[in-house]
């Protein structure tokens, strides 16, 4: 109980920490964007105006959440080393798996409260221009969601052993790449076959498949469930255990 | 070691259960006027549709700019007539079919690209055969797509030279509410063709209800005084 309590005042701090600096600019490129991208598509994609809008939207939404949060969790521990800030923190009765799992959850709670602000700005808009959301809206969000959550944790995990932030935030965006190339991947693997194809095999597991969530290239003939909220949760957690056991080796 | 063993045996069990992608393979993807780094975007960061959709912008405006073709100019002024009916939206346009079915290949499930380029290929451009071909293509993801099907259906009869088969083979395509305004530009024309002014009217007085594009709009309007006219 006093672990999760502790947790709980980490998650607070981190995410305070997050929204203090140019939080709501974030919220103000994304409504300028959108509203930019609405004048135009109304203009360009006549017919398709509520498609491309809604597209665009998510777009923006999933890009600007995961440099955001991408940013703040390649950040977020290095700079608490670099300000000897974390000596404050190992002073006090804090345990280092209690702080690694309200780091992450902080940022968590980041990705989530952006975006439902940008959600909202989007819905607005589109009810402005007389376009009701797809009916799988909400579920689309929310795999936005979970794809940003596995991204934090690796984040994190990552920035215990990268050299800078700025190479954290170059190796989980390779990933993020690959985990939307995951389908493509695995084509690619069953053409290759043999011993080449299973070391290929092997390798494409250790890379989380982002398209899973990706309901927003297909809203249509997909759905989210609760397969995808247990493949989140089974990387967030591997990647917070190998975190925790590497931060037990650093001394403070 | 016991979590990575477990993680390892809840990731292969996961991987049994994750489906199948929906989407063609990435060797479907052609590339077409230097696309190589966007369709790598589009891949790379899961964003076929929103492609897709700048595709199609893309098409709307090469379909939607004027093609120079040598003699027309003077043709025009001779006879005092721009393209409509018949000729509407006729010409070369050598990239639609590429650019089209690089759409599909992006997004097989835009089935609105996929109407517009058919219809406008087969009705339009006169290449009844490409437009057949696109239709397979995007029949091969969305095989139950009975919106594909009538299209192909409407193809196969326009060989035949029968406007009013044609219009009645299209007519449940054009009730849908999202059904591409140049569908039923056609299905009106081809009714108008057919002698059934009745039905053409109640097609463009759809089209001038639900349109934004002022070029459909104002055809409509012109189109349903001329029927007025016809049926006093």
């Amino acid at each position: 109980m006093k672990y999760l309590y502790t947790a709980r005042s980490v998650a607070a701090e981190t995410f305070r920490e997050s929204v203090k600096n140019r939080f709501f600019t974030v919220f103000a490129v994304f409504a300028a964007c959108a509203i930019y991208a609405s004048l135009l598509a109304g203009v360009m994609a006549i017919e398709e105006e509520a498609r491309v809008l809604s597209d665009l939207g998510f777009g923006l939404m999933e890009l600007m959440t995961l440099a955001y949060a991408l940013f703040h969790a390649a950040m977020a521990i290095p700079r608490e080393m670099e300000t000897k800030a974390i000596y404050l923190v190992f002073s006090r009765p804090v345990s280092r798996p209690a702080y690694m799992l309200g780091k992450a959850a902080g940022l968590y709670l980041l990705g989530a409260f952006m975006l439902a602000v940008m959600a909202a700005i989007h819905l607005s808009l589109l009810s402005l221009r007389g376009f009701p959301p797809c009916a799988a809206y909400f579920n689309i969000v929310a795999c936005i969601w979970l794809k940003i959550v596995i991204i934090i944790s690796l984040a994190l995990f990552i920035s215990l052993f990268s050299t800078s932030p700025v190479s954290t935030m170059v190796i989980s965006a390779v990933i993020w790449t690959l985990g939307h190339f995951t389908p493509e991947a695995r084509f690619l693997i069953e053409k290759a076959g043999g011993f080449s194809g299973a070391l290929l095999k092997g390798a494409a597991w250790m890379i989380p498949d982002l398209q899973l969530y990706n309901l927003r290239d297909a809203p249509l003939s997909a759905s989210g469930g609760w397969f995808q909220v247990f493949y989140a949760a089974l990387w967030a957690l591997a990647a917070y255990g190998a975190s925790v056991l590497l931060f037990r080796k650093k001394e403070f | 070691m016991a979590g990575a063993l477990g993680f390892t045996g809840l990731l292969f069990f996961s991987s049994r259960s994750r489906p199948a992608s929906p989407f063609p393979p990435p060797s479907a993807l052609r590339e077409v006027r230097h696309s190589a780094i966007e369709d790598m975007l589009a891949l790379s960061l899961g964003a076929r549709r929103l492609f897709a959709d700048l595709w199609f912008i893309r098409l709307m405006q090469y379909y939607g700019t004027h093609e120079h073709i040598a003699g027309e100019e003077e043709e025009e002024e001779e006879h005092g007539h721009s393209h409509h009916g018949l000729d509407f939206g006729a010409g070369n346009y050598p990239e639609f079919m590429a650019l089209s079915r690089h759409i599909a290949a992006l997004d097989p499930y835009f089935k609105n690209a996929v109407l517009y380029s058919a219809g406008s290929l087969a009705f339009n451009l006169n290449r009844p055969g490409e437009a057949a071909e696109l239709l397979n293509y995007a029949l091969v993801n969305t095989p139950r797509e009975w919106k594909f099907l009538i299209m192909l259906t409407a193809i196969g009869y326009s060989k035949s030279s029968e406007p009013a088969k044609v219009a009645q083979i299209i007519a449940p395509l054009v009730r849908e509410r999202d059904c591409p305004v140049m569908l039923k530009q056609l299905a009106a024309f081809l009714n108008k063709k057919a002698g059934n002014y009745e039905a053409a009217a109640v097609i463009y007085a759809d089209i001038l209800q639900t349109s934004k594009d002022p070029f459909y709009t104002l055809n409509s309007e012109k189109e349903l005084k001329m029927i007025e006219k016809r049926l006093k």
